[in-house]
């Protein structure tokens, strides 16, 4: 059975049409075709399909699509200022190393995101509870944490000059 | 004719952002999963899910007749239905017996959990899987033989035809007297082992989409290691030619050896093929980890003899493997863990058995590091012992035995030149400060937290061994009037995360003298590229390097005489290697060998057996770093894979049957279960054998990780763990003894 479902995606209105029983995952990437998000286990095991339901970080493959009626759904397409660009998230990401097969990354970069938002001077052991639940088999995790670290303080910087 | 300016741009040995990180933080970077094409349908596979069975008949009828079906193949619809890196002796489906359209050797035998029965093809995954459901297979079980020691049992049912006595394969070494040397030993260091077996766990689970490309080719784009040998996987299959034949790579979400063989890619392209559609399929992740294969499991059984002054004078080793039903690559592996199972150690008197044994549990094949971590588990647990029971410091143990340029391995030949691990052992031991001895038991006892450090060091080959084929193709294209304003690399190596098409770019740019920015990659397509060989054996970046510093000169060389566009193609040849003696393992075995030294500062809960490293040291010889960014995240991620498989990764079978087929089972690190600090020491001696002295580095951060843990746990404790993984309980009950 297929319902509406109407919800703020990436800042911008979108209705569309699913059955009720897909997964927010599934309603991204087959119905509304943002591949970003990723499938890594679809049990909530891994963190790959990470994306921000009303501000907070969620596992999509956990989530009812229609769950997310009337709400606020960010995903990695989402997160830079403009198309083709990156957010200093992202940039951080990019150069401190944090990327390898990059399977992982958009779900600890919205990870990531969150915890930032939630906290803006986050020691190091924050930061690891933050992406605790994004599972990365490349990296070690080290420069993951480095960019995130690096970007809290630039954002830290950046309030003290305005 | 003017000649090209070739600017000095310090491209090689500069950290420059990955060519493919914006698209991956992004989100706009496409793994074979996030493919579509216009008409595609959706595959599922039906896996046999049994250890050990003959088939005795397949009925498809009620999921053919379905809607929205739109065919059911089995294994009587491949024309060769049979596959295998290092020797065809696996079904790509299985199928009863003579019922194939070719004649094979297959004998409609499931010999494994994970193996394939049928491909169901739909217009939608879900009526695909439903479907699936109503395929009725009949099979006769049979006994099921789950470990090497059953395997190996006189009165043991043989699983494979080819393979009697459930043996896959052997080697032998020998070299000196190894009774005389042993005669003349002061102490002898003796005890059994084993590791266990692990899953590669990348986050990208198998995936692919195939369809007949506009040149009526049929094109496979699937994540994988090696295009050209997908291709030839899928034309033998298929019976057709290899120029019928496409395989792409789009981004890979992880390797690690677990895409060295066939998952995927070829009943995708039978699929394409006879339906003439575009077909595409994801596993989940449970089909993943029963679908593809593990690193060995091997059990081991050694002895070490020294002079009282430390001098080794003889090792003896048994090895076995549990290769599970299928070669795969297992000859290698057991090659490579034969080579590397007495250290990278002069020991004038050796003897070697290796044995690779079928069993009925998941195939087992390549996994960073190839044999070396578990055979360098062994020689360095072994070294560890003998330094605590001579009671002389570790590292000065090893610098006494260490190998050197002009040294005599245990294949009874000299090192290849470029032998630096007395360097990377020293260098290792400067960060670390270590100060090697075992006292630190006393003034801990009755502690719930202790503390310990430990040390070992390894080598393993860059390239392939034994003789096997080794080249490397690029080509290099150079666009302009009067000065090279752009240039085009083609190349077919495989960017499976570790950032091999960076590291060509800089090797190109560094080459040809021109900005990075200034030069496009055209790679991983077999209809654009020569082959590259495999991402595998730490060669790549070795390899590659060669192959396009070839090109880009002839390239040059084209250019100056007045081509436009200049285009050369450059195929580079190591020296060649030679196979194992069979009765004494005399070789030259490898090109050459990577060298790393670990140290491991480890505190341990006593009550909870749980260990956790605190600080990690990884000096590791990479000949010349390209990109030290890129060079630190494979150190990074190697010591933390090998922690993984040292204490974490529990890959449980009962009896054939997967028991950890989830993440919630089979535990892979966490940002919890990493070291504090990991320091990654690159030590930087040009290899002789390397183009602007590069060197393979990705697979040493894993070697010795878990000798130096176990040695840091005895340091700790004055206990041995012989036995990996060192779960919390195997600690535990270890401690509690």
């Amino acid at each position: 059975m297929n319902i509406q479902i109407d919800f703020t995606l990436n800042g911008r209105a979108v209705s569309i049409d699913a059955p009720a029983h897909v997964t927010l995952l599934r309603l991204l990437r087959d119905y509304l075709n943002l591949t970003g998000t990723k499938e890594g286990c679809a049990i909530g095991e891994c963190g790959a399909c990470s994306v921000l339901l009303d501000g907070r970080v969620v596992n999509s493959c956990l989530v009812l699509a229609p769950q997310v009626s009337g709400r606020d759904v960010m995903t990695v397409e989402g997160l830079a200022p403009v198309e083709g660009a990156m957010s200093d998230l992202q940039a951080a990401f990019v150069k401190y190393g944090a990327v390898q097969c990059g399977y992982c990354t958009p779900g600890l970069v919205i990870a990531g995101e969150a915890l930032l938002r939630d906290n803006h001077f986050p020691t190091r052991d924050e930061i690891n509870d933050g992406i605790a639940g994004n599972l990365c088999r490349c990296t070690g995790y080290q420069q993951i944490v480095d960019a995130i670290e690096q970007t809290a303080r630039q954002r830290a910087a950046a309030q003290v000059k305005e | 004719m003017t000649p090209p300016i070739i600017q000095a741009i310090m491209t090689v040995g500069t950290s420059l952002p990955r060519i493919d990180a914006l698209s991956k933080v992004t989100g706009e970077a496409h793994y074979p999963g996030d493919l579509v094409m216009p008409g595609m349908a959706h595959a599922k596979v039906l896996f046999a899910r049994r250890p050990h069975a003959r088939v005795i008949s397949i009925d498809a009828s009620a999921a053919r007749a379905m809607p929205g079906v739109l065919a059911v193949f089995t294994g009587a619809d491949l024309p060769v239905n049979e596959y295998g890196l290092v020797l065809f002796d696996a079904p790509v489906m299985v199928a009863p017996a003579a019922s194939a359209a070719t004649e094979t050797s297959f004998d409609g035998v499931v010999r494994h959990e994970g193996e394939k029965i049928a491909l169901i093809v739909a217009e939608t995954e879900k009526i695909a899987a439903r479907a699936r459901d109503l395929i009725t297979v009949i099979y006769e079980d049979m006994p099921v033989i789950a470990s090497i020691h059953d395997a190996v049992k006189p009165d043991a049912m043989q699983i494979h035809p080819h393979y009697a006595g459930n043996l896959m394969h052997e080697y032998r070494i020998r070299r000196g007297d190894i009774d005389a040397g042993f005669a003349g030993a002061d102490v002898i260091i003796e005890d059994t082992y084993f590791t266990g077996a692990q899953e590669h766990a990348y986050l990208q689970p198998e995936a692919g989409l195939a369809y007949v490309d506009e040149a009526g080719r049929i094109t496979v784009q699937v994540a994988g290691q090696w295009v050209h040998e997908d291709q030839e996987q899928i034309a033998h299959a298929l019976g057709l030619p290899k120029d019928q034949v496409r395989v792409i790579y789009p981004s890979i979400g992880g390797a690690f050896g677990g895409r060295e063989d066939m998952s995927v890619q070829i009943v995708l392209a039978l699929a394409a093929w006879k339906l003439n559609r575009p077909v595409k399929i994801i596993w989940t992740r449970e089909e993943s980890i029963i679908g593809h294969h593990k690193r060995h499991p091997m059990w081991a059984h050694a002895r070490l003899g020294a002079r009282r002054d430390g001098t080794l004078v003889a090792a003896e080793v048994t090895l076995i493997a549990d290769a599970g039903p299928y070669a795969y690559t297992t000859t290698k592996v057991l090659g490579n863990a034969t080579v590397m199972c007495v250290g990278p150690y002069v020991v004038p008197n050796v003897a070697i058995n290796s044995r690779a044994v079928v069993t009925n549990n998941i195939p087992s094949g390549a996994f960073r590091g190839f044999g070396a971590p578990q055979a360098l588990f062994v020689a360095e647990t072994q070294m560890n012992k003998l330094a605590a029971a001579l009671g002389v410091d570790a590292v000065a143990l090893r610098l006494k035995n260490l190998l050197r340029d002009g040294s005599i391995t245990v294949n009874n030949t000299p090192i290849p030149p470029g032998c630096t691990i007395t360097d990377v052992v020293q260098k290792c031991v400067a960060a670390a400060a270590v100060a090697v001895s075992a006292p630190a038991i006393s003034g801990q006892a009755g502690s719930r937290f202790v503390t310990g450090r430990g040390f070992a060091c390894g080598h393993k080959n860059i390239g392939f061994s034994f003789g096997a084929p080794e080249n490397c193709a690029a080509t290099v294209e150079l666009h302009g009037k009067t000065t090279v304003e752009r240039a085009v690399v083609y190349h077919a190596g495989a960017d499976c995360g570790q950032g091999a098409h960076t590291v060509f770019l800089q090797v190109a740019a560094e080459t040809l003298g021109l900005p990075i920015e200034k030069i496009t990659l055209v790679a991983s397509d077999t209809a654009t590229s020569g082959s590259s060989g495999s991402a595998s054996a730490s060669r790549l970046t070795f390899m590659a390097s060669h192959s396009i510093v070839g090109a880009a000169r002839a390239a040059l060389d084209k250019w100056r005489e007045g081509e436009r566009p200049a285009v050369a193609h450059f195929v580079y040849r190591p020296r060649a290697t030679t196979p194992m003696d069979p009765i004494t393992g005399e070789a030259d075995p490898n090109i050459t060998y990577g060298y790393v030294a670990q140290s491991a500062d480890i505190v341990i809960d006593r009550e909870t057996g749980q260990f956790h490293v605190r600080r990690l040291v990884c000096a590791d010889d990479v000949g010349r770093a390209v990109n030290p960014q890129q060079v630190v995240g494979q150190i990074e991620g190697g010591v933390v894979q090998a922690l993984g498989w040292t204490g974490l990764e529990n890959f449980a079978q009962r009896n054939g049957k997967v028991l950890s087929q989830h993440f919630s089972t089979y535990l892979i690190p966490s940002v919890f279960d990493v070291p504090d600090v990991v320091d990654s020491v690159l030590v930087e001696n040009p290899d002789p054998h390397g183009a602007m002295g590069i060197r393979g580095m990705a697979e040493m951060p894993f070697l010795v990780v878990a000798p130096a843990v176990v040695a840091a746990i005895h340091d700790a404790t004055g206990v041995w763990i012989n036995e990996l993984p060192i779960t919390p309980e195997r600690l535990r009950a270890a401690l509690q003894k």
